[in-house]
């Protein structure tokens, strides 16, 4: 069944990578760059919702001097890397921590910019000023972070926070006495929400820099060097640096979470538009023809067909749907197999509605009373009539409301999408989120979105139980 | 008078259980032939057996000019049949109606909907015609005014005169019936006795399973009494139903008469 679809839909396979010759310098004419999008301020989108950040300017400029085009593939951190093994994209540009695991298992360009540890008090604290003097005292730290080691490592008891807005608040509040951080990433945040009541005192001597990465082998790195060489003598690294941490990048500090929301309105209108509904919608009717296919091949007397319906429900139910999807985004492409960002969430999503509706389906054939089967065949009917005039739109009454709740479950699990880079309406409060720290207000929003949708299918689904439910006795 | 339907040395077990023996009868074309017998002698087991919707373990039935060799029809382990013994099937099940005990009509579809649907979707009548025909028939069974109705609005005397409307649709040369009064109020028997006493005056062929002796003994041509799955009596009804020569017969009817 599984391999079946996958035949099916390779149809739709996405064309070879890149034909286009390569250039002289080794690098592709396109070269697809993975980074987050939701990463301020080395990549995050601005206020006219535009790819930008330190890392996204970087390597354009890199691109530019090189003569090659620069793609920019948004993807999570966390499937980065199996999105460059898998050749979805050729170079990551997103704060990649040079290292010697990597170093190993990549292939890193030299360094673009660096950045230490600060440690940051309360603007009324005189008794901290350097680490020595964190002895005794409370430090709010992400606690599986280095930062937290640090801290330890100079005596400090460690408070633990997840993010750098608690930390901040935490600080003000009295509530731990310092913070070791990124400096970069303490910087932005005083950017962008402004530098009231607290303080920047020391840097460690802990320094990490970050590198491009490409697939090992990829014979880029000798070009990119050259231009990451260039640019710093030139003063160009030092233009960008100014340009996102120096003192003018403040200019959007203090915006409220009011003004965020109301700001992300359409672009999270627009992402709903544009791939929630239209995947809830593609994955609910092509998984409402699996559920059927599957389900009658459950009941069919044929052993092998009803054992791989069997194996189909029993994997689909049995295994996660972001693993599903996972499978199908960075599996598949393993064995050679590639799909667009949507047609590869349409088909977990689809496949999973599939083994879900199917059970659904088969008990409410079952429901139907074999009088009714009997009926059909004494006037004449063959099975697929039967099904056709006779079962299926008796047992639709039965399933509507099940496969209601399948489809609510749709809606929301299209969110799960956002892991692998689909711009779904989750994915885009994400995006919105990141440059402003207001998580919460945007969420909260995003949910609002959810919510209605829900609300509105739910409103139609009664209507169509209303229908269905026309010829039975109230 | 030739014969319509012939049946030669049906069978059938369930497990281990021989509910129909080795039954052999003819139906002459235009006569209405009652198969009367104490619950669970194998009439419906037999009436279905004609209609093939169980299908004999073995057994001849011959219907117009569609024979079947019951035994020949083999089905796979799993209940599967031949494309050929599927064809066979449904030219055989055409020629022949049947009325429900419990009606089964279609819930979803209205009493005109019920009548069409056969007409329409197997023999593929213009709509237009099937529609004609099907008023007709309804009006034929009195229910002109109830067309539009849904199953669940109709009377269960009323579901089943649409049932026998829905069988009448398709033409067969041969109606069967199982009990087609049992599932009904007393008070509502009547009115399907009388539909079906009219279609017997019309010179339909009718195979009807019935525990109204009274009713048999008026339309019938002819009475099977069936036990333990074999024909034990058979005749005129007056001979048959009122003087029983055989003392299982007799045991029946006397049974019959002291409720
Ligand atoms: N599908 C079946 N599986 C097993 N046994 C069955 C099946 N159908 C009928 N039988 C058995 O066969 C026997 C005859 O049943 P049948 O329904 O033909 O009797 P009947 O004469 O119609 O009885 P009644 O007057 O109660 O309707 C009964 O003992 C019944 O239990
Ligand atoms: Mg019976």
């Amino acid at each position: 069944m599984l391999a079946t679809l996958f035949l099916l839909a390779g149809v739709f396979l996405a064309p070879p990578a890149h034909a286009a010759t390569d250039k002289p310098s080794g690098l592709p004419k396109t070269l697809r760059v993975g980074t987050e999008g939701v990463y301020p301020p080395f990549s995050y989108y601005d206020a006219s919702d535009k790819l930008t950040g330190y890392d996204v300017d970087y390597i354009k400029e890199v691109g530019k001097r090189l003569g090659v085009q620069v793609k920019f593939v948004e993807t999570p951190w966390d499937s980065m890397f199996s999105a460059l093994q898998s050749k979805r994209i050729d170079l990551v540009a997103n704060q990649v921590t040079l290292n010697p695991e990597r170093k190993a298992k990549y292939d890193l360009s030299s360094p673009y910019i660096s950045t230490t540890g600060v440690l940051v008090v309360a603007s009324d604290n005189k008794s901290i000023k350097s680490l020595k003097d964190l002895k005794g005292k409370r430090a709010g730290e992400n606690i599986t972070s280095n930062w937290a080691a640090t801290a330890k490592k100079n005596g400090a008891t460690v408070v633990g926070v997840d993010a750098m807005d608690k930390a901040i608040s935490a600080l003000t509040q009295g509530r731990v006495d310092a913070i070791v951080n990124d400096k970069l990433a303490v910087k932005n945040y005083l950017n962008t929400k402004g530098t009231k009541g607290v303080k920047i005192v020391a840097t460690t001597d802990d320094k990490s820099e970050s590198v491009f990465a490409a697939r090992r082998g990829s014979s880029y790195m000798p070009a990119i060097d050259k231009e990451i060489r260039a640019m710093r003598q030139d003063g160009t690294s030092q233009k960008l640096y100014d340009k996102y941490f120096g003192a003018k990048a403040a200019e959007k500090s203090g915006t409220s979470d009011w003004q965020v929301v109301k700001d992300n309105a359409w672009p999270m209108l627009k992402a709903t538009l544009k791939t929630t509904i239209p995947l809830t919608v593609v994955a609910f009717l092509i998984g409402l023809l699996i559920a059927v296919l599957v389900a009658l091949m459950r009941r069919s007397s044929v052993l092998v067909l009803s054992w791989i319906a069997r194996v189909f429900i029993s994997i689909i139910r049995g295994t996660p749907l972001l693993v599903q999807l996972v499978i199908v985004f960075y599996g598949l492409p393993e064995i050679g197999i590639k799909f667009s960002t949507f047609i590869s969430a349409a088909i977990a999503l689809s496949l999973n509605v599939g083994g879900y509706g199917a059970e659904i389906v088969r008990s409410a054939i079952s429901s139907v009373p074999d009088g009714q089967w009997e009926a059909a065949e004494t006037i004449g009917m063959d099975y697929r009539t039967s099904l056709r005039r006779v079962i299926l739109p008796q047992a639709s009454r039965i399933a509507v409301p099940p496969l209601g709740n399948t489809l609510l479950s749709l809606v929301k699990d299209t969110s799960l999408t956002s892991m692998i880079l689909a711009l779904d309406l989750f994915h885009q409060a994400q995006i919105a989120a990141a440059p402003t720290y207001s998580y919460f207000a945007l969420y909260c929003a995003a949910a609002v979105y959810y919510w209605v949708i829900c609300f509105i299918l739910n409103h139609f689904q009664g209507r169509l139980e209303t229908r269905l439910n026309r010829y039975v006795v109230r | 008078m030739t014969d319509l339907l012939q049946a030669t040395s049906l069978a059938k077990k369930f497990g281990d259980h021989e509910v129909i023996k080795d039954v052999s009868f003819s139906v002459p074309r235009g006569t209405v032939t009652a198969i009367v017998g104490p619950s669970g002698s194998g009439k419906t087991t037999l009436l279905r057996g004609l209609n093939a919707l169980e299908r004999p373990d073995s057994g001849i039935v011959q219907i117009a000019d569609v024979s079947v060799d019951f035994a020949k029809i083999r089905a796979s382990r799993r209940g599967r049949l031949g494309s050929a013994d599927r064809a066979l099937l449904r030219r055989y099940q055409a020629h022949s109606g049947m009325v429900f005990q419990g009606h089964n009509l279609f819930p979803h579809r209205t009493a005109l909907q019920n009548v069409t649907e056969g007409p329409i979707v197997v023999q593929r009548v213009p709509a237009a015609e099937a529609t004609e025909n099907a008023r007709a028939l309804l009006a034929k069974v009195g229910l002109a005014d109830h067309a539009d109705k849904f199953p669940y609005q109709l009377s269960g005397g009323q579901q089943q005169r649409v049932g026998i409307a829905r069988a009448l649709a398709l033409e067969p040369d041969l109606l069967l019936f199982d009990e087609p009064t049992s599932a009904l109020d007393p008070e509502l028997v009547g009115e399907v006795l009388d539909v079906i006493r009219q279609l017997a005056k019309e010179g339909r062929t009718m195979v009807l399973v019935t525990h109204e002796i009274r009713f048999a003994r008026d339309v019938a041509d002819e009475v099977l009494f069936i036990d333990g799955g074999l024909v034990v009596e058979r005749g005129r009804p007056r001979d048959v139903l009122d003087h029983p020569k055989h003392e299982r017969t007799q045991a029946f009817l006397r049974r019959l008469l002291e409720v």
